[in-house]
């Protein structure tokens, strides 16, 4: 029987082989379709840094880039995440590994360094980590640089400030912005493991609890339909008048911070900026409260404003930090990091499956075609061809827009379009 | 954390626990009384057993190999309980565990799956005698202490905390249901959307793994013998269909009917590659491992999920060696719903002590009366309030 490891030293190449394995029997879209998009040798020699959260899913899209003859460097995009025997497992097959599990940031930002230093042609990045790194400590490297495919919109943010600054001399993909990963990755993948980590950690139940779901994009809305598919109350706090609107004809009580934290029993945050849950919505919530985040940022709940308006806190199991407050008790999961990944073993399999062939497809893109400096989105046609590729990897069949229909919207759509 | 740091974060989440123990240590009618607990040893429990003792009990404990949480045996040994339990125990050991706990001679069984009752009545006659009773916790456990009581075997009075309406329409639907369908997506990974989820047994437990599948977008397809139940699922949403044609296209099997041999070898045969096999509230019993073993050894291929390969050379994927999936893999039912229903057992025990005190053997129901004390007391925490019962209600009620 396989067991679970602590992330320390010396790990078992064994188990993440294992998960590894697991990951490709339910990643069919990079198995197949990814694979034979690489095939015609596009990557040979071509070295790539894969820069994500380093476990056994991003090691299998590693593994892909390498089959196809891509020279791969990997390192994990943020230090908390980095799985041991993952790292042994790539390691055994052969591939550069830079990075070590551990919380040390210091260590995490050489070890990037070090990535950089291999003189890559193309970067997969999450949070536009290493992107932004070479533009600061590797300028001749970052020069070099023939194109990077990011994962996240809080990367994408960031490309698009450096375009702005002129900075961007490459192009820059921007995964986040196919359909095949925000429709899937943000409101499903996030939604189904945020609760899920929510309540492995807790031991709590959703049926009958009060939960506050603070931003409605895809990832809040995503939590609050789960939630209140498992018969929680659910409420939304957003401060887009078209999203709260959304918000309030899906079924949720929508309403100011003020007024909704004194009966969740559950606050989670998901709005991707920082300070979402801060100072006087402390005062607000109700003794016993969980909190909650699953935005990109540590910092979407005060953290160090919780504890300055604290007596004292402690931690009273793994992953929850009980802070006292007078009379009130509040628990903080996963210390305010994105609770799915830092409490819970990040997205579902299938999930990352969509949102790497994104990354793969991309990185292919950026190989093949010449693609102006700048931040682009994936052509639409592979957006659609990763799409299909799920579907047929499930037997599913679908129709076919008939020439009738096409040449009906052909007709009709300039007519339309005209004042 | 220290060990007991589980124990404490469940306790505040157990009002209904907390207020029922003060009542008993009030009343004192359980002090002196030894109460044999045999639940699944983790922190909920772990509460109940505290409360039990401060109330005056003297408490034993047992708790089974497959679903015991170590650290809570531990830790409540420390705090200086008789604890016989051992996780991952050999079938030997845990022979002589369950006898050892019987020795100690409790007045009281709190029982789940009436194990202990009936290794009781088998080879501890004895003990039978003296015993003033004991408390059922779940479906499985009452089903097989109605046919002993049918059939005259029976010589204790037994109450089924289980039938109580505060326990099966909250611990199994609610509680089990989630846990366990949470507990299969921890061990694997895996997402439901767009799965389908086969649900075996359309019980109370059954129509809470089949709710939670749906909610996280599952196609579920519900299998289940008697047609009223069958004809529920298809008015919840479900597919309805017999198990060896939905085996067909089975992705994930939820075994959840509390009987032996509910899947068959020939049903798992018909199963596609890669097909998920698991079992909610009830145990191994429910899907046929033999077999699967006879097969060859099954591979390890993540913890918690053991594939088999199967004459059709597809290969099926045992979750949690085919135990109760949130017993054996996680953290067991919510804290919520186990407020509930171990605040049934305090009060069961409380009334083997008193009212039902000498009672014949037989199979005995949770009073109305304790019902709607737990419900209210759960309700108060809440901060919900009740519609009262006016003289013209009161009188619209009788009316005829």
């Amino acid at each position: 029987m396989l067991r679970m490891t602590d992330p320390s030293w010396p790990a078992d190449p064994d188990l993440g082989e294992a998960q590894i394995a697991w990951v490709r029997r339910h990643s069919p879209v990079l198995d197949t379709f990814v694979r034979q998009l690489l095939g015609d040798g596009a990557l040979q020699g071509v070295r790539v840094a894969v820069v994500v959260h380093l476990e056994a899913k991003t090691a299998f899209l590693a593994t892909v880039l390498a089959d196809a003859g891509a020279d791969v460097v990997v390192a994990g995009s943020n230090p908390r995440t980095t799985r041991a025997e993952v790292v042994a497992a790539l390691a055994a097959r052969g591939l550069r590994v830079v990075s070590s599990p551990g919380e040390d940031r210091d260590r995490w930002q050489r070890e990037l360094l070090e990535a950089a230093d291999t003189v890559p042609d193309y970067l997969v990045d999450d949070g536009a980590e290493l992107t932004t790194l070479m533009a600061r400590h590797r300028p001749e490297l970052f020069a070099r640089l023939r194109g990077v495919s990011e994962q996240t919109t809080t990367g994408t943010t960031r490309l698009r400030a450096m375009q702005r600054a002129g900075r961007l001399p490459f192009p820059a993909l921007t995964a986040n912005d196919a359909r095949c990963k925000h429709l899937f990755d943000n409101g499903y993948g996030t939604g189904q493991t945020a609760l899920q980590a929510v309540l492995r950690l807790t031991n709590r139940q959703l049926a009958g609890a009060a939960v506050a779901v603070v931003g409605y994009g895809f990832v809040g809305r995503g939590v609050a339909r789960y939630a209140r598919a498992m018969n929680a109350r659910t409420m939304v706090a957003e401060i887009d008048p078209v999203r709260a609107l959304e918000a309030h004809m899906d079924g949720h009580t929508v309403g100011p911070l003020a007024r909704l934290l004194p009966e969740a029993t559950i606050v989670i945050t998901a709005t991707g900026g920082i300070n979402a849950l801060a100072g006087r919505d402390i005062d607000s919530l109700r003794d016993g409260a969980v909190l909650a985040n699953v935005g990109h940022h540590d910092r979407e709940i005060d953290v160090d404003g919780l504890a300055a308006r604290s007596d004292s806190w402690e931690e009273l199991r793994p992953g929850i930090r009980s802070y006292r407050l007078g009379e009130r008790r509040v628990h903080l999961l996963a210390g305010g990091a994105l609770v799915n990944i830092a409490g819970g073993s990040g997205h579902p399999v299938e999930i990352m499956d969509l949102s790497f062939a994104v990354q793969g497809a991309g990185v292919h893109h950026l190989a093949t075609t010449d693609v102006e400096p700048g931040v682009h989105k994936i052509p639409a046609e592979l957006d659609d061809a990763i799409a299909a590729a799920k579907l047929a990897s499930l037997g599913l069949a679908v129709d076919v827009r008939r020439q009738d229909q096409a040449d009906d919207v052909a007709d009709w759509l300039p007519g339309m379009c005209q004042p | 954390m220290s060990r007991a740091g589980t124990i404490e974060w469940a306790a505040p989440g157990m009002p209904v626990l907390t207020s029922v123990g003060d009542r008993l240590a009030a009343s004192g009618s359980i002090r002196g009384l030894r109460v044999g607990v045999s639940l699944v040893l983790e922190p909920k429990t772990a509460n109940l057993l505290l409360a039990l003792r401060a109330s005056g009990a003297e408490v034993i404990v047992h708790g089974s190999a497959s679903s015991t949480n170590e650290a809570v045996a531990r830790a409540l040994e420390e705090r200086g309980l008789a604890v016989f339990a051992e996780r991952g125990a050999t079938r030997q050991r845990r022979a002589e565990l369950a006898h050892a706990f019987l020795a100690t001679g409790p007045d009281v069984l709190v029982d789940d799956g009436a194990a202990m009752i009936r290794l009781a009545h088998r080879d501890v006659p004895s003990l039978v005698e003296t015993m003033l009773g004991a408390t059922e916790e779940t479906t499985s456990g009452v089903r097989p202490l109605r046919a002993m009581h049918a059939e005259g075997a029976l010589r204790i009075p037994v109450i089924a905390v289980n039938d109580a309406r505060t326990k099966y329409l909250f611990d199994n639907v609610y509680g089990t249901g989630q846990s366990c369908v949470m507990a299969l997506l921890d061990l694997t990974n895996l997402q439901l959307a767009g799965r389908i989820v086969v649900v075996v047994g359309y019980g109370w437990v059954g129509k809470g793994v089949a709710h939670h599948a749906a909610a996280l977008g599952a196609r579920v397809v519900v299998s289940e013998i008697d047609p009223v139940r069958a004809l529920q699922a298809h008015h919840d949403g479900h597919r309805v269909r017999s198990l060896t044609d939905a085996a067909e296209d089975a992705e994930v099997v939820f075994a959840a009917t509390g009987l032996a041999g509910a899947v068959t070898a020939e049903q798992v045969e018909r199963m596609p590659d890669g097909v998920l096999l698991c079992t909610a509230g009830g145990g191994a019993f429910e899907l046929p491992m033999e077999y699967l073993r006879s097969l060859g050894s099954g591979q390890a291929v993540r913890p918690g999920v053991t594939e088999y390969r199967l004459s059709s050379g597809a290969r099926a994927l045992v979750v949690a060696d085919g135990e109760c999936l949130n017993c054996a893999e996680a953290e067991g039912n919510p804290i919520e719903v186990m407020d509930l229903s171990l605040s049934l057992q305090a009060l069961a025990v409380d009334y083997l002590a008193t009212e039902a005190r000498g009672w014949p053997p037989g199979v005995y129901p949770v009073s109305a009366k304790l019902d709607a004390l737990v419900a209210e007391a759960r309700l108060r925490h809440e901060g919900a309030s009740l519609e009262p019962v006016t003289a013209a209600l009161d009188a619209a009620m009788r009316s005829w």
